[in-house]
């Protein structure tokens, strides 16, 4: 019996060790010199040098450390502190570089030389790519909204496996007893399926668990049932790719450029509109390269309207940019974004969330008419400075007292509203 | 309740079973539930229910997993947007509608560059905000993808430049040869094309311009130089005359200037407590027209009669007048024609006589009678004269001659379709063919387009550039609203380039206006500001002419012996032109073909009409059923012969006479209007002054076997015998305010007694402790003035416009599935009266049997109904899904993604304004009405759903424009103006009949209009508490209770 029972803690242990190992969520994040290499390169290296093969001012920094004159560190090192003093001591690498990229000097840092190994060591393990790592970080909160639920699924699925090996190793043991118990003599142990027999006569005992344990099953398959159905057209989270790898984080966040600016309709119109590419053409005739995808994107603007960058001119041949529409409204539904920004002074974030921070967009509420509704429902109507609630909040006083006036109570919540 | 009898139609009168059967029924037709389901085939079918179960749920997952993608749109922003383009908000252009039969200036409504909507322009003093149903509708013929899309040779497709280079060398070519070059148009009256027109000419000599109108006008201008020395049309003023007298000429419907003339009469017909004066209207006509039906007093007479009854009213005149008589036969109607010269001569000088016969000796009488009574200087304006309908039948008939003997080398045409529209006698075609050259610029391969050498298709007018002047000193400007869909061009252009002249017409008309508008004006200095304004006001009008009295010294007794030759017949027969289709140029245009005549009631063809009566004596089908098919009878006027035509009973119709609408029977327009009824212009014949005669003795019908459905939106949706029109007369009415205004009372419990309560006062829902939902600032509310309503249409139209209301089509109407959100109901009424019986001492029961007697001239009444928006709503009652509900605003809503069709609503509706979509009626090519192509669906507005399938809809009183307007007041921080919210059937409306605003607040127009003493709301007994109130028509008819039958 014991050895039975050791061998099976033995083959027990991975399970247990599997479990553990589920149960702390290890973060593989970048080590601490990585993190903080990151930040500096963004802020001292960012706008003339990236992490790729590909050139900006200067050379793509992608397998730099082998590139240069050994010990590599050392040597970059004294060039990023002085790059002219490397290109002075006749260093013949350095003047290669310097030469290439047409004596343009590169300026020295003022970081020492741990920061500079945090730099490097960042340079040395770069974000895997660009569009990836965006990705990523979009999906994350999106997935952190369902993680509760997919862990709790996963663990699920575990309970369940090891009842099911718990119950095939029974087996195993009971068939193992037998077979000892035949060898050593020993009177056969009751004749029946011991499990199936203890389940039954638990069940019988127990009615009252098994009838509540079935309800439970039933009401959390149900519910998870209807949590699909309803799931049907709502796309929160979702985040398409467009024609053109446009920011939001970068021209709203990093530059902090007006929601307004580029969606100009939004004050007057139920439609805030995309921008028409005239208005890209504002800020990048100038601006022609970015600082993440360089020309690459830029130059679709460029093609949509058949400009050319070099002489400045435009040509017989625009096409129009097809953008992808990430917010739709359910059918049927009439919404305009005037009554909302203009008069009900909301801010863009409020339904369409963090967009300063997302590069690419993603849907950030879920639109569904509950969620209107919930809104409607809570939301103040925005009177006082407007003449024209003047009169209508006196009436209104007279049913509501000094109760705070909701959208919903001036009839925000009739189908009317929205539907015609 | 009103004491009258009314009855929608002759089988409503005569209370067929049929009727009473179907007054039980809201839908017509029997489902046939039983026949389906008692179908052996079905049990015996391969799919048991096992299976069908498992089909139906495999689809529903597969329908929910294919949901879960979201679906991928695109969104395709400008290059380069416009700067007055916002993405959502409409911009608005004034121009002008102007296509040589009707004017009017208008503003058109364009969202994202396309134009989606046409309404009255109110800087126009002309046409003053109104519109007309073919104006209204205009917009949907801008998408017809049936135009044609490039110019042609021969019928095929061809270049500009070649056309040019072959045109212009063929004009050369004639020039050089002095053969005559002929541009034949309808009425042109723009400055700058008739400029253009005359420096073409100027630069080829032997060219002539001919005008030419397919309904012609042309006695008026003749009789005016024969009696004036002006071949002009002059100025009326219908709403200066307290008398107004109209032989034949049907001026609410089509005559002349209809939208100017609808305003104007419109305002002799207001009353209030202030003014209780009101115009006296009477008409004498063959047919039931739209005047006629509006008329005080109407009398029925034969067309061969008019000439006589013109004379013998100014013979009336005369005597009292003290001047001389002329000679002319007696009438058998003289009693009516004394009491009408009576009322005029009591109204000298602010009285109107007109006359719709194109004959230039009954339009010299006519003259003389208006000279006599002294309008002209008042009603009539000879300083101002309309430049509408300049067709000249005798050079139109002269150059066909021409043709013929095949002098003509070059011939262009210009918005004008002779093949169809002239009488097929003249021989249009067989001419045509004998000219070498013939341009035609019609917009599509039309009847006549299609025998031309060259079509070089003109642009719609919303594409255009261009002006009209509708009368002396009225000037306005049409813009284009859309870039050209197609690869059309401008007859400007087309000109100008075959001119060789490098010009665009654009800056030619620009030139033109900077050269003669220009200088008229002294308020805007520079040229570019005046240009900018006129642009934006659409129209440019200087003070009129001083008006001036005329000196009558023509001898009549010529044009009275001419007038004596008219003989009459057995059968006479009148074309007269409906107010949907009118000349037909628009026939391919399925929001006409599906309006209901305002008469009839008839959609989707023309018919002839016939006295019940002298049906009856030829044994012809007088009850007019759904599935009731018509007699038909070939019918042979002036040697021209049409067979099968159906013939239709019409109350109203002079015994002995015919009418026919022209218009129909097209067969090169297009899939909606081809071979829809018969074309009556062929039959058109010449009368004795050698121009286009609108009646003929000439008449012969032969039955026709075979029988013929015509579709009608009358009979069905009956209000079950209820009385919802109040009338009273003039009389009454100044005595009593409330005349014919009757609260309606109710029994209630009173204890163990009964009590009398006002109707209105009883209420199943709230009650003074509980008053129901709170209703702040504003609740919409619509006032109808039934006295001013006439029953065009024009509102039917707009809604259809501005609410993407579909076309169902011939079959569905018949099925009684037409949609309109707005409908005209239009009821007979007989004269006898509680009061008439009570005087005459008659019995009850002869009373009610003299009610049903079936009124050979009836008074007819149009109520326009919509959804009434009930605040105590029967619909939103049985509603099983909340799908329809109120809004505290007032409005009953209705919400169509929440609809599941069980149609409780529209069954316990009392007003039966809610219309069920059968079908998809867009993206389905069964329904082939321009809504199943990509163009056709552009005129769409997309602040409306389009409903599909099994869902109900119903008037929502414009609650896009409610919410657009709100919005707009709340974005500018301020209150909502009075009138700055209009719906569609109140923003257009001819007569300002339909008043739209917020009743809550007591100075608004609605509020002011609810206090008047005539206010009722429809069926109020049923307290449903409508917001939708009419007001009581009432009729100047002291001592002409009873019309006379002739």
């Amino acid at each position: 019996m014991h050895t039975i029972n050791k061998a099976l803690k033995v083959f027990f242990k991975p399970f247990v060790l599997i479990a553990v190992f589920l149960t702390f969520n290890v973060d593989a994040s970048y080590s601490q010199d990585i993190a903080a290499g990151e930040k500096l390169f963004k802020i001292n290296c960012a706008s003339c040098h990236k992490v790729t093969d590909q050139k900006l001012v200067g050379p793509g920094l992608k397998g730099v450390a082998a590139r240069v004159p050994q010990p590599a560190e050392e040597w970059l090192i004294k060039w990023i502190k002085n790059s002219q003093a490397v290109v002075k001591s006749g260093d013949a690498y350095a003047n290669k570089i310097f030469n290439e990229y047409n004596k343009s000097v590169m300026p020295s840092q003022a970081l020492t030389d741990d920061e500079i190994k945090s730099v490097l060591a960042y340079i040395a393990n770069p974000p895997a790519d660009t569009k990836a790592a965006d990705k990523k970080e979009d999906a994350a909160p999106a997935a952190s909204a369902q993680d509760s639920s997919t862990v709790l699924y996963f663990l699920l699925g575990l309970i369940i496996l090891f009842l099911i090996l718990i119950s095939v190793l029974n087996g195993v043991k009971n068939s193992l007893q037998r077979l000892v118990n035949q060898k050593e003599g020993l009177p056969e142990p009751v004749p029946v399926n011991y499990n199936a027999a203890f389940l039954k006569n638990w069940a019988r005992t127990n009615k009252k668990i098994v009838a509540l344990g079935l309800i439970v099953i039933v009401s959390y398959g149900a519910k998870a049932a209807w949590n699909g159905m309803m799931g049907i057209g709502i796309y929160e989270g979702y985040a398409p790719e467009q024609p053109i790898y446009f920011s939001h984080k970068i021209h709203a966040g990093e530059n902090a450029i007006s929601c307004v600016y580029c969606h100009s309709g939004v004050e007057k119109s139920k439609i805030s509109n995309v921008p028409s590419a005239n208005v890209c053409m504002n800020c990048h005739k100038a601006i022609q390269e970015g600082t993440v995808t360089g020309k690459k994107e830029i130059a679709k603007i460029y093609a949509a309207l058949d400009y050319n960058p070099e002489k400045d001119t435009y040509g017989p041949n625009p096409k129009p940019i097809k953008w992808v529409k990430v917010h739709q409204l359910p059918e049927h539904a009439y919404f305009n974004h005037a009554q909302h920004v203009t008069v009900g002074k909301q801010e863009c974030t409020t339904c369409h969330g963090p967009v300063a921070e997302m590069d690419t967009l993603r849907q950030f509420t879920p639109l569904t008419m509950g969620w209107c509704i919930d809104c409607h429902r809570k939301t103040e109507v925005k009177m006082a400075d407007n003449p024209y609630y003047t009169k209508l909040h006196e009436e209104l006083k007279k049913t509501y007292g000094k109760k705070p006036i909701t959208v919903s109570m001036m009839g925000g919540i009739e189908c009317g509203k929205c539907h015609y | 309740m009103s004491n009258k009898k009314y009855w929608k139609s002759l089988e409503d009168l005569n209370n067929s079973p049929e009727i009473i059967k179907k007054a039980q029924n809201e839908f017509a037709q029997e489902i046939p539930l039983e026949a389906f389901l008692g179908n052996d085939a079905l049990n015996s079918t391969k799919t048991p229910r096992r299976d069908f179960l498992k089909f139906l749920g495999f689809s529903v997952t597969a329908a929910s997993l294919a949901a879960c993608e979201t679906p991928v749109r695109k969104t395709v922003p400008y290059l380069v947007k416009p700067e007055e383009v916002t993405i959502g908000i409409s911009n608005w252009y004034a121009s002008t509608y102007d296509d040589g039969s009707d004017y009017c200036s208008v503003l058109v409504k364009t969202r994202e560059g396309r134009p989606i909507k046409i309404e009255g322009n109110k800087f126009s003093s002309f046409s003053a905000g109104g519109t007309n149903a073919r104006v209204q509708a205009s917009v949907l013929s801008l998408y017809d993808n049936e135009r044609i899309q490039s110019p042609a040779k021969a019928g095929n497709a061809a270049t500009w430049k070649d056309i040019d280079n072959e045109i212009g060398s063929k004009i050369e070519a004639a020039a050089a040869a002095q053969a005559p070059i002929r541009i034949l148009t309808s009425t042109i009256t723009s400055p700058s094309l008739n400029g253009l027109i005359a420096d073409f000419v100027a630069k080829y000599p032997t060219a002539k311009h001919v005008t030419y109108d397919a309904v012609s006008y042309a006695a008026i201008r003749k009789a005016n130089m024969q009696t004036f020395g002006a071949s002009v049309i002059p100025s009326y003023d219908f709403s200066k005359a307290n008398v107004i007298v109209s032989f034949g000429a049907d001026f609410l419907g089509n005559w002349l200037s209809p939208i100017q003339f609808a305003r104007q009469y419109g305002v002799t017909r207001k009353l209030n407590k202030d003014k209780k004066e009101m115009s006296k209207h009477f008409q004498f006509e063959s047919y039931m027209s739209l005047s006629g039906a509006n008329a005080d007093v109407r009398v029925a007479i034969k067309p061969s009669q008019i000439g006589a009854a013109v004379v013998s009213l100014y013979n009336a005149i005369a005597t009292k007048a003290g001047a001389a008589t002329i000679s002319g036969a007696k009438v058998n109607f003289d009693k009516s024609i004394a009491q009408t010269a009576d009322a005029l001569w009591n109204n000298k000088g602010k009285s109107l006589v007109v006359c719709g016969a194109n004959d230039a000796n009954i339009q010299s009488v006519v003259n003389g009678i208006n000279a006599m009574l002294t309008n002209y200087g008042t009603t009539i304006d000879m300083a101002n004269p309309l430049n509408l309908a300049q067709g000249n039948d005798e050079e139109f008939i002269a150059l066909v001659n021409e043709m013929k003997e095949g002098k003509v080398s070059v011939l262009m045409m210009l918005n004008c379709n002779p093949v169809y529209s002239a009488p097929k006698a003249l021989g249009f075609e067989a001419a045509l063919s004998k000219v070498p050259t013939s341009i035609a610029t019609a917009d599509r391969k039309d009847e006549t387009a299609s025998k031309c050498t060259y079509i070089c298709p003109d642009h719609h007018f919303l594409e255009s550039w261009g002006d009209a002047s509708p009368k002396a000193n009225t000037y306005a400007l049409i813009q284009p609203t859309i870039y050209p869909l197609f690869n059309t061009r401008s007859f400007g252009d087309s000109l100008l380039t075959w001119m060789k002249n490098p010009m665009k017409y654009q800056d030619y008309v620009k030139a033109n206006w900077e050269k003669k508008m220009f200088p008229l004006q002294s308020a805007e200095p520079m040229f570019q500001n005046f240009w900018m304004k006129s642009l934006h006001d659409g129209v440019f009008e200087l003070a009129a002419n001083p008006i001036s009295t005329v000196n009558w010294n023509y001898d009549l007794s010529a044009a009275a012996s001419e007038i004596s030759k008219e003989t009459g017949s057995e059968l006479e027969i009148t074309f007269y032109q409906k107010i949907s289709i009118g000349n037909g140029t628009n026939a391919n245009n399925p929001w006409l073909q599906e309006m209901p005549d305002p008469i009839s009631k008839i959609t989707w063809d023309n018919y002839i009409t016939m006295s019940p009566k002298e049906m009856e004596k030829r044994g012809y089908n007088i009850i007019h059923e759904k599935e009731e098919k018509m007699n038909t009878v070939n019918l042979t006027v002036n040697g021209v012969t049409i067979e099968k035509v159906p013939v239709f009973p019409q109350p109203g119709q002079a015994e002995g006479t015919i009418a026919l609408s022209v218009g129909y029977g097209r067969t090169m327009v297009g899939k909606a209007g081809n071979n829809v009824g018969v074309n009556a212009f062929s039959l058109v014949g010449t009368n004795g002054s050698g121009l286009m005669s609108y009646h003929s003795s000439k008449v012969s019908i032969a039955d026709n076997s075979e029988k013929y459905m015509l579709v009608t939106t009358q009979t069905h949706q009956t209000l079950m015998g209820r009385e919802m029109v109040k009338e009273t007369t003039l009389s009454e009415f100044r005595k009593n305010g409330k005349a014919g205004n009757h609260t309606e009372m109710l029994f209630i419990a009173d204890g163990h007694d009964h009590k009398k309560v006002p109707a209105h006062t009883v209420n199943l829902w709230a009650t003074e402790e509980n008053p129901g939902f709170p209703k702040p600032g504003l609740q919409w509310s619509m006032g109808i003035d039934l006295n001013s309503c006439i029953g065009c249409g024009n509102c039917l139209v707009s809604c259809q416009a501005e609410n993407n209301v579909s076309v169902v089509g011939k079959d569905e109407v018949r099925m009684n599935r037409e949609m309109h959100w707005i409908r005209i109901d239009r009821y007979y009424s007989s004269s006898m009266s509680k009061e008439k019986a009570e005087a005459e001492k008659k019995g009850v029961i002869d009373m009610y049997h003299e009610m049903e007697i079936p009124e050979e001239n009836p008074q007819v009444v149009f109520q326009p109904v919509m959804c009434m928006h009930c605040n105590h709503a029967p619909c939103e009652t049985v509603c099983p899904v909340l799908a329809t509900t109120h809004s505290n605003e007032g409005l009953n809503q209705m919400t169509y993604n929440r609809c599941v069709g069980t149609k409780y609503c529209a069954n316990n509706c009392p007003y039966k304004v809610r219309r069920f979509n059968w079908f998809k009626y867009f993206e389905n090519d069964q329904f082939d009405f321009h809504m199943n192509n990509d163009l056709g669906k552009m005129v769409l507005n997309p602040d409306v759903t389009v409903r599909s399938r099994g869902v109900m809809e119903k008037c929502s009183m414009c609650i896009q424009r409610i919410q657009e307007g709100k919005l707009t007041a709340k974005k500018q921080g301020r209150e909502i103006k009075d009138g700055e919210i209009d719906t569609a059937c109140a923003q257009s409306c001819p007569t300002n009949a339909i008043t739209f605003g917020n009743i809550a607040d007591k100075s608004s127009q609605v509020s002011k209009m609810k206090e008047e003493d005539r206010s009722y709301y429809m069926l109020e007994e049923l307290g449903v508490q409508p917001s939708v109130f009419y007001q009581v028509k009432v009729r100047n008819v002291e001592g002409h209770s009873e019309a006379h039958h002739s």
